[in-house]
Parts: C-alpha cells; structure tokens; sequence
C-alpha cells in the first residue's frame, strides 16, 4: 500500500512504489519526446536522446520519492546550462565556421533567434510592425529551422504554463550560473542590499526603450553575457571589440565569480530583463509558491535558500513569494515546517499542498523534457561525436 | 471546496493539459498566429523589398526600395543591388545601373568575383553625374555598416549604395 511518510522536519517521502507509480506518466511522456529519435538516422542522437530520457525520469522519480525538487531539478538545469553551448557552437562551427556572426548571415536572415531578444522587440512591431532582429520570422526559417515564430510560439505557451517558471525550467543559460553557485558550501558575501533586486527592472526599462529608438536588439548587441558562450556580432571595427569585450566581462562578472561569491542566481537576480519581463507573467500562472503563516517561526532560512532573491521579510509576512519567484523550489525544500508550500491559485493555502507541486510538476517537467530535454540531447550527441 | 478553489483547481487542470498540448498544438498554433500578425524583418537587415530586376545576358540585377533608417539607427539610407546569379557573373563586374528608373543610368558599380565563395569582396561604385548628389561613391569598400558593403548572400552579390537623400 502506498504511503506517505512525513518526518518533522523532513519533507514528505513515498515508498518506491507509489514514486514508480507516479513517474510512469513521465516515463511515457518521455517515450514520446524522445521516441522519434529511435529512428533517426545518426545513431549517436538515438543513444544520445535515450540518455537524456532516462537521466529526465530518474530525476522525476528522485523528486516523487523524496518529495525534495530543487536539487533533483538542478541536476537537470545545470546539464542544460552546460551541454546547450556545446550543442549550439558545435553547430554554429560547423555551419559557418566561427560564433562570429558575419553580416552576411544577417542579411539572409540566418541568426538563430533566442528568446531573450523578446521584450525588446515589442515596441518597434507595434509601432512599425518590424522586427528588430536579423533573422527569419517563419517557423522553419534561421540557421536550424526554428525561426523568430518558433521560439516565441514556444515561450508563450510555456509561459502561459509555467510563468516564471520558464527561468528554472526553460532557460538555456541560467544553468550556468545555478551550477557556479552550487560550486561553494557558503556564500562568501551573505549581505546583498535588496534594491539590486529592481535593476533588472531598470536593465529591462532602459533595454526596450533603446531598442525603439536604435532599432536593433540593443541587449543582444550590447550587454547580453551568454553571447561569450552562444554567438556574437562578429567584430568588424573598434566598437565590434568593446561589445564583444563586455560580453566576456559580463559573463566572468555576473555568471562565474559573483554566483561563485554569493550563492545566487546573480545574472538572473540583478540584470537579466528577460527575467523582470517573465515576471510579469508570473501573476497570469495558476501555480505559485506560498508561505502558511501558521506555521512559519520565521527562521528565513528560505530567504536564504531563494537563489534570486525573491523572497523578503516583508513578503514572508504577507505569506508569499515575490512576483520575481522562479519556481525552482529552494524555499520549499528548505522550510523544516513545510509553511513554505506550492499552490494553485484560490485554493487555501496548505491546503493538500502536494497536489498542487504535483500538478505543477507534471507541467513544468513535461515541458523540460520537451525543450530542454532536447537541448541536452543535442549537447550529449555532440559529445558523443567527439569521443566517436 | 469553495467556488474559488474548484475554479483553480479546474484551471490547474486545464494547465497540465495545456503542457500534454504544448508539442503536439499549442507551439505550431502560436507560431502560426505569430507569423499571421504580419510583421517583417528591418528592412536594415533585409534589404527591402525588390522593385524590380535588369536582365544582363546571362544573370540579373535586382534593384531594391530605397532603406531609410528609423529614429536614431545609425546607418544611412541606402540602396540594394542584387547580381545574380554568382556563377553567371564574369570574373570582373562593371554594371551601369539606372537605380531609379527613369531610364537613365545612375552609378556604376564594379567589383571582381573571385571563385572561392569565401574571399572577401570590395567595391567601387560612381554616380555617372557627379553632380547627382544623390548616390555616394564608394571606394574599394568591402563591410563597412549594413548601408554600405558588399556581401555575397546565397547565389547572389548583394552591394549597398548609400545615399545622400532617399528620394
């Protein structure tokens, strides 16, 4: 018989049986993300998507026994963080020899569109219906087939899924940063003043109004630090240099040494206006995360567990998390009273609290496997082709 | 259960399906919509649209709408030429063009066509009336702004002549 066992001050953990139970929507979900490579041509992709579909549903089915998720889905964020550069540069070389991307690229409309340019290209396609980004708009179109629609065709409909939940689910690049600030046992710098919290804001604000009036991806060109790890404008003068320079300084900065120093997400935290941007759409999700009042002592240690900040004093007496919330469950896991809990909107809070970390789950992790799941077998075929 | 929480819970539902959706219908359905907005690229990037094309023998040149830049883009206006196609084009290229189209030749453009695809190309391009001020030359310039360069994209050898005016 299945159970639930919850020790004070443990979360909830399940027998073997009832986590197997619950895992096999995803085992099969998995079949059907991952199946289609069994009959692909390149060998190394189908060994590569098989991994990838076991590694996904073992990590399901750590977060099912042990009713802990954040580690289980670091694991996988961290893996994306990693083998998406791989993955991508492997084929940007191979395609056209260099990240740079030359001018020629550009003008045939084959930069590869990510999703951070999205925010910015708002203003000008209402005002002028342009698109400020050298790339192509239909589906197929790009480098690789995924065109501007395919990617905000898949943003949207995570993000109407998920909300923020994009940033600990989707992202391509904030794995990076989750790995580096996993690296240390304790944060060297423990004070952060709370109002870096409103620069991405500020970045985001500053970002769309600059790309209205230049016309161009102005983050992208200018202030984007996974360009060091992706692609960039290849330098053709001077300013080519100095962008390409403040990308590397930004990316040492703000994704190596300060997560490294601080234990956060602080690209994520204090810069990335996609991130302010998603929060937006935080309030439209019917999953969130919560704090029962009843049983919180308050002990912050999951203002100290949050990797970006998104929670206060202030906003834990109020019994939520901020607007800013990734949905990564750090605070949940770190609450030894289980007050910190996940929610479906309009229900009462701690109200059967499982089930609603179950739903959210099954969304979220459904549509990890599908896009970033996809993303780490392309990196694992890349280096299977090395070792091969 | 109230009301407000058999509403979200229906909406959490509906949330899961929607994901199980996301591949198979959501994503194709959002990107189709997206693309029946109706939005085009930057004409900086794209080079306009074609107004029409000169046939020369064995290849062509496609003469593109004037590219005026908004607010505060840097580049300047320009005009694209496309010669096409690149196997067709003799080894050296020396086209007098009538841009405008009123039946008079404006500048002429010439530049060589290597045969590795990856050389780097340049250009010269003169107004045929100095006194036009419409058409800036252009001397020995490779990739210099997306207002003035010359590239070769696909099958074709794409040159952007800035101009002084766009009309």
């Amino acid at each position: 018989m299945a159970t639930n066992t919850q020790l004070p001050g443990h979360p909830a953990q399940r027998s073997i049986g009832r986590a197997i139970l619950l895992t096999l929507p995803i085992v099969v979900w998995s079949l059907l993300m991952f199946g289609h490579t069994s009959g692909h041509s390149d060998r190394l992709l189908q060994i590569a998507g098989a991994i990838t579909g076991v590694f996904m549903v073992i990590l399901f089915f750590m977060m099912m026994r042990t009713g802990t998720t954040y580690r289980w889905r670091r694991w996988f964020f961290v893996s994306l963080g990693l083998l998406f550069p791989i993955g991508f540069i492997h084929n940007v070389m191979a395609m056209r020899g260099s990240m740079g991307i030359p001018v020629e690229e550009m003008i045939a409309g084959r930069t590869p569109f990510c999703f951070m340019p999205i925010p910015l290209l708002i203003l000008p396609a209402a005002f002028t219906r342009t698109l400020v980004f050298p790339g192509s708009i239909v589906p197929a179109g790009g480098m690789s087939g995924s065109g501007i629609a395919a990617m905000v065709g898949l943003w949207l409909a995570i993000t109407l899924v998920i909300g923020k939940g994009w940033c600990s689910y989707a992202c391509f690049f904030g794995g990076i940063e989750e790995g580096m600030a996993a690296v240390p046992k304790r944060p060297r710098i423990r004070k952060i003043d709370p109002r870096w919290r409103y620069l991405p804001w500020a970045v985001l604000l500053a970002m769309v109004l600059l790309s209205l009036a230049l016309f161009e991806p102005a983050y992208c060109i200018w202030l984007c630090p996974f360009k060091a790890v992706s692609e960039y404008i290849a330098a053709r003068n001077t300013v080519g240099l100095v962008q390409n320079g403040i990308f590397v300084l930004l990316f040492a900065g703000l994704v190596v040494a300060l997560p490294l120093l601080t234990k956060k997400r602080t690209q994520c935290s204090f810069f990335c206006p996609f991130g302010a941007f998603q929060s937006i759409f935080n309030k439209a999700s019917i999953f969130e995360v919560k704090i029962d009042p009843s049983r919180c002592k308050p002990c912050v240690l999951c203002q100290n567990a949050c990797p970006n900040m998104s929670l206060s004093k202030e906003s834990i007496a109020r019994g939520e998390a901020l607007m800013s919330c990734m949905k990564c469950g750090a605070c949940v896991d770190a609450c030894p009273r289980q007050a910190v809990v996940w929610h479906i909107k309009g229900t009462p809070v701690s109200w059967k609290p499982e089930r609603a970390r179950l739903m959210f789950l099954y969304s979220a992790w459904a549509l990890a496997i599908m896009f970033g799941g996809s993303i780490i077998a392309q990196g694992i075929a890349t280096i299977l082709h090395f070792l091969a | 259960m109230n009301l407000r929480a058999k509403l979200g819970y229906t909406a959490a539902g509906l949330t899961v399906l929607a994901a199980m959706l996301t591949p198979f219908l959501l994503y194709g359905l959002f990107a189709k919509g997206f693309v029946a907005l109706g939005f085009h690229v930057d004409e900086m990037y794209s080079g306009g649209p074609k107004l029409r094309t000169v046939e020369k023998g064995a290849y062509s040149i496609a003469i593109h709408r004037a590219v005026v830049p908004h607010l505060l883009q840097t580049e300047k206006p320009f005009v694209q030429l496309d010669w096409t196609p690149v196997s067709a084009l003799p080894a050296h290229v020396s086209d007098t063009v009538d841009v405008d189209g009123d039946g008079r030749p404006d500048i002429r453009v010439s530049f060589d066509v290597p045969a590795d695809p990856k050389a780097q190309l340049r250009v010269n391009v003169e107004p045929i009336d100095p006194l036009n001020p419409r058409y800036q030359s252009m001397r020995d310039v490779g990739k210099d702004g997306f207002s003035r360069l010359i590239v070769r994209v696909n099958n074709s050898i794409l040159v952007r002549v800035p101009l002084a005016h766009p009309s």
